[in-house]
Order: C-alpha cells, then sequence, then structure tokens
C-alpha cells in the first residue's frame, strides 16, 4: 500500500471527523499557521479532499513548448501552496499529462497530490494498459482515482477498475460525464454500481444536476467531482463586466471567481470544483473560493437570481 | 452517441489547446530551425521561376521543390510540432509527406506547361505576403508562418501549381489541400484566431485564379493560356 503524505493525513484524519452537513461549518483548518480553507470528505471512506481542485483540459496541452510548461508548472505550485490536491486529466487532453509530469518533477510534489485521470477508450480491455500509460506520464506509482470518460465502454472498464481497487492499484473509481449529457445513463449507473465518484457538469447557470444526479450522490454516499464551473471560460466572458451584487461580501464573496465557485462548492453534495486556468493570477483567484465564508441556501438562490436577471 | 448528444457539441469542444500554444508552434519550429530555414522560403520564391521555363527539367525541379516544401511542413510542422498538442495534425502531417512523396514521383512529368504570369506573380504574393499572417495574429516576427514550413502558406501557394494539372491528377493533389483548409479554417475559427483564417481564404482564392489563367489542357483542349508568357519564348 501507498504511504499517505504527510498532508494528505493531516488533511484526512484531521478533517474526516468535521464532515457535517452544513457547508459553512465544513471550513476546516490545515497544519498550523495556514489559512482555514473548505474541505470534503469523501463518503465512501471519510477521506478529506480541498474543495477545489484543478482542471487541465486545454490549458495544460501545451506540447514540447518547455517555456509554457514552466508557465504551467507556476500555475501548478500557486495551487499547491494555497493548499490544492484534487488535479483531473484525461489520455484525451493531448500533452496535458506529460505537463502535469513534468510539473510535478521539477516541484518534488508527486506525494502532495490527489491524483485523478480517466479511462478513455471504447476498447474494454485496455483499461489496464491505459492507467499504466497515464502512471508513467504523471510519473505516480498509481492513481488515487480512475475514472471512466463520458461513460464510453462504462461497463467492461468498471468492471476492471473494481478489481484494480481490490487489489490495491488505485484507491477511488468514479464515472464522468460534462455538458448535461447522458444525465438519465449517468443516473441509473449510480443506482445500481458502487461508485465512489462521479464527475459531471454543474455551475451557476446549468443546474440540471441538481435534480436528480446531486441528491442521488448524497442518497447513494457519492462523492461529486464538478467540471467546467466556468462553463468552458464563457461565464467570465459574459459576466465579467457587470457589477457584483451589493450583498456579495455577507456571501463571502470578493469577485466573479469566487461568486462562480463558491456557488458550486457551497451545494451539499459537491465534494470538489475542478476549474482550469492557465494563469497564475486566475489560479490565486480561483483558490480564494476556498477560503473564507460559504453562502448558505437563500444566498444560493439569489446568486442564481442575480445572474439570471443580467 | 445520440442525435440530441451531437447537437450539444460546439466547434469549441473539438479544439484541445489555446490560441497561444497553436502561434508559439510557428516561433517555436523558426528558432528551432534557424538559420537553416531561410532555405525554405528561398525555394519558395525560386521555384515559379523554375516552373516557367519550356525546358522540362527546371520544371521538374519546381514539382520537386514543391514535394520537398509539402514533406517539410508536414513532418516538421505538422508531425513533430503541432500533433502533440492535436491529434488529427499529427495524421494531417503523414498524409501531407505522402502528398510531397507523390509529387516527388511525379517529378516534372505532370507539369504540362510553363507557368502563366499571373500563376507566378500569385505564387510570389502568397509567398511573400501570407507569412505575416501569423505576425499579425501573435504578434512576433518569430511566428512568421514561412513556405516549406508553415501548412497554411504551402498549401496557399501550391494549389496554383496542382490546379494546373488535368484531370484527374488535378482533383486527386487538391483533395488534401481543400480537406486541410476547412479542417484549419474550423480550427482557426474555435481558436478565435481570424487573422489565420487568411491561410484558408488565399488558398480558394489563388484555387479560382489558377483554375482561371491554368486550365488543364485535358479539361480545355484549345486553351491557349498554359502556353502563354514568356516562359513559352526561353529555349
Ligand atoms: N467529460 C469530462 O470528463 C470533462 C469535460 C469537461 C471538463 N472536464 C474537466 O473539468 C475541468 C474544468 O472545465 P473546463 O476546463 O472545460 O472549463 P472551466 O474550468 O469552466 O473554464 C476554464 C476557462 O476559464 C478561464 N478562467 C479560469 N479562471 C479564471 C479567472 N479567475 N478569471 C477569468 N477567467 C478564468 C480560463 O482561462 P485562463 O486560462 O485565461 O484563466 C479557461 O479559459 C477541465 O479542465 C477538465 O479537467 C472534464
Amino acid at each position: 500500500m501507498l504511504e499517505l503524505s504527510r498532508r494528505r493525513f493531516l488533511i484526512g484524519v484531521g478533517l474526516s471527523g468535521l464532515a457535517v452537513a452544513s457547508p459553512r461549518l465544513m471550513a476546516a483548518g490545515s497544519s498550523a499557521g495556514e489559512q482555514t480553507f473548505h474541505s470534503r470528505p469523501i463518503p465512501s471512506t471519510g477521506e478529506s479532499v480541498p474543495a477545489i481542485g484543478m482542471g487541465t483540459w486545454i490549458t495544460f496541452n501545451v506540447g514540447g513548448d518547455q517555456y509554457l510548461i514552466d508557465e504551467r508548472t507556476r500555475v501548478l505550485e500557486t495551487f499547491l501552496e494555497r493548499n490544492g490536491t484534487v488535479i483531473d486529466c484525461s489520455p484525451m487532453y493531448g500533452s496535458a499529462a506529460d505537463v502535469i509530469g513534468a510539473g510535478l518533477d521539477k516541484l518534488g510534489a508527486h506525494d502532495r497530490i490527489f491524483a485523478a485521470t480517466k479511462i478513455w477508450t471504447s476498447d474494454g480491455s485496455e483499461t489496464r494498459e491505459q492507467a499504466a500509460t497515464s502512471e508513467r506520464r504523471w510519473g505516480i506509482d498509481r492513481f488515487d482515482l480512475l475514472q471512466v470518460h463520458n461513460l464510453l465502454a462504462w461497463q467492461e472498464h468498471l468492471v476492471t477498475l473494481k478489481e484494480m481497487k481490490a487489489e490495491g492499484r488505485v484507491r477511488y473509481l468514479g464515472i464522468t460525464t460534462s455538458h448535461g449529457r447522458r444525465h438519465r445513463e449517468l443516473a441509473r449507473i449510480m443506482e445500481t454500481e458502487p461508485l465512489d465518484f462521479v464527475q459531471l457538469t454543474y455551475n451557476v447557470l446549468d443546474r440540471e444536476a441538481e435534480e436528480r444526479l446531486l441528491p442521488l450522490a448524497r442518497e447513494r454516499g457519492i462523492a461529486v467531482i464538478v467540471n467546467r464551473p466556468f462553463q468552458g471560460g464563457s461565464l467570465f466572458r459574459r459576466f465579467q463586466s457587470e457589477p457584483l451584487p451589493s450583498w456579495a461580501p455577507e456571501a463571502g464573496v470578493g469577485n466573479w471567481a469566487e461568486f462562480f465557485l463558491k456557488f458550486i462548492i457551497s451545494h451539499p453534495a459537491v465534494t470538489c470544483a475542478i476549474p482550469a486556468t492557465t494563469r497564475v493570477e486566475h489560479m490565486q483567484e480561483n483558490m480564494g473560493a476556498m477560503y473564507g465564508q460559504l453562502p448558505d441556501t437563500s444566498q444560493r438562490r439569489m446568486m442564481a437570481d442575480y445572474v439570471r436577471q443580467l | 452517441m445520440s442525435g440530441a448528444t451531437w447537437l450539444s457539441y460546439s466547434l469549441q469542444d473539438f479544439v484541445m489547446f489555446g490560441p497561444e500554444v497553436f502561434l508559439r508552434l510557428f516561433a517555436r519550429i523558426n528558432q528551432d530551425l534557424w538559420p537553416w530555414l531561410l532555405l525554405w522560403p528561398l525555394a519558395g520564391l525560386v521555384l515559379p521561376w523554375f516552373g516557367r521555363q519550356a525546358a522540362e527539367l527546371p520544371r521538374r525541379l519546381a514539382m520537386a521543390l514543391a514535394g520537398l516544401a509539402w514533406i517539410g511542413c508536414g513532418y516538421l510542422f505538422l508531425v513533430r510540432y503541432y500533433g502533440p498538442v492535436n491529434w488529427p495534425a499529427t495524421r494531417f502531417g503523414w498524409a501531407f509527406v505522402v502528398q510531397g512523396l507523390f509529387l516527388l514521383i511525379l517529378k516534372g512529368r505532370a507539369l504540362p506547361g510553363p507557368m502563366a504570369w499571373p500563376v507566378a506573380v500569385s505564387w510570389w504574393l502568397a509567398v511573400l505576403l501570407l507569412p505575416w499572417l501569423s505576425v499579425l495574429e501573435m504578434p512576433d516576427l518569430w511566428a512568421i508562418a514561412l513556405f516549406g514550413l508553415a501548412p497554411g502558406v504551402t498549401v496557399a501557394a501550391t494549389v496554383l501549381l496542382f490546379a494546373g494539372q488535368p484531370s484527374p491528377l488535378r482533383w486527386l493533389l487538391l483533395m488534401l489541400p481543400l480537406v486541410w483548409s476547412l479542417f484549419s479554417a474550423a480550427t482557426y475559427w474555435a481558436l478565435g484566431t481570424f487573422w489565420l483564417m487568411g491561410f484558408p481564404v488565399a488558398t480558394l482564392v489563388l484555387l479560382v485564379v489558377a483554375l482561371r489563367f491554368n486550365p488543364s489542357p485535358a479539361q480545355n483542349p484549345g486553351s491557349q493560356s498554359v502556353h502563354r508568357g514568356p516562359g513559352r519564348q526561353s529555349p
């Protein structure tokens, strides 16, 4: 079995006991001297993960461009400095896995992350091979989480992933979708399969998941990773020029990034959101959402109403 | 996948890299190949001069240079640099290499006659003006899109040669440039790099020019235009 890093140990043991129903109370302290940040327990084990992770679609696919690899490494460094651990990738994301690997190497940070990638192949017999290739590219011994990407050949992959989990080759398994696609099918899988995680799209505008998937995840004890928290960036393009509502500070919101992210992570079913960025300043803003007060139920409603009327 | 699922995709969903990554490909390949990269545009500039000769050997050389340009941008730009950030680019790259090899095999035999003046001038304009589109988009001098390395310029210029071939060879040679133009136009649109749309647009404009001034002898048996121009008078 892999040794837990000190950070993971502190977060896991220290915070799992603090998992309570109200998101406001789920803010928990990390090691001494650091600011308090929001983390969430993974229902199947109680281990906690920080409520903001990092996506890598497009942003980390920079090929062999050393200048951009160094820039992305600085983004990764900022993420880790701000207590981020969950990193999400996929074999579909071109060179992103290699760029993560190069960054982790440079920062010596392989044991400070919660490594999540996907299985993305229609060949149901390639699960292990693809996981091994991803491990090599990241430079890690095993993934914390392997997810079937976009339900592709999910029946076959899940069989193998369950075996791998039993063998200790992966710690958690899950399945992903995005853009609100195939929710009905995903719900059926969540009802019948022993999933640790689901990954889906949820943000202040795309709220279909609230109807069935998020309540179902709570009911079935499945952790939820939220992708496209900024709708691929279009939330900023649409709303960034608008003023924040006057009541934003009361909801713990200081900028639009916090507005969008705190709306998501304050949903009681959400475990973590995984915004992607190419820029250090944006990473700093995004990680800011992990700190301070979170909106309550009525403030969340006001947030959704506010963007709708803009 | 259901029809509804397909409809939920936008063009942007298929582009897996950002504009900065793409534009830096031009700068990176130029910096890595400096100063040897100057050979490529030089070849691009002399090509019409060879192409306008009445003698067969220089015209063979023109086709061979075009073939080398396709191999150069197929293998170097598309396979080596662009491929790691975009899966289809690798496939396009190998297809470019095959097309380049095909041009080398064809040699001058398939160039039916000396290049017409308007075609030669269009070629020079393409090789001299189009490279600046990527500089306008970046903007950085290193990002210049050179003939023989950058697919946009290479494709736009060489359609002038391909359109001068007799059918069906003409259409066989034009197939990949047209598919590439469609693919790259969609990519530039999704990336929002609108200056680069100049490459596929120029390709279509040059194709029309070439078809107008360089009709294939097979389709226009009575046409003189292939044989017009001073090149015809050289020994
Ligand atoms: N089916 C699946 O499994 C699936 C599907 C989609 C996504 N995902 C995962 O979810 C992750 C997130 O989704 P996404 O990348 O599609 O979209 P996203 O995180 O909603 O948006 C990313 C965009 O937001 C911009 N951005 C980030 N922070 C910003 C800030 N503070 N201010 C202004 N702009 C900001 C980024 O631009 P800058 O670079 O300029 O910051 C980028 O263009 C992906 O990276 C991927 O890991 C999974």
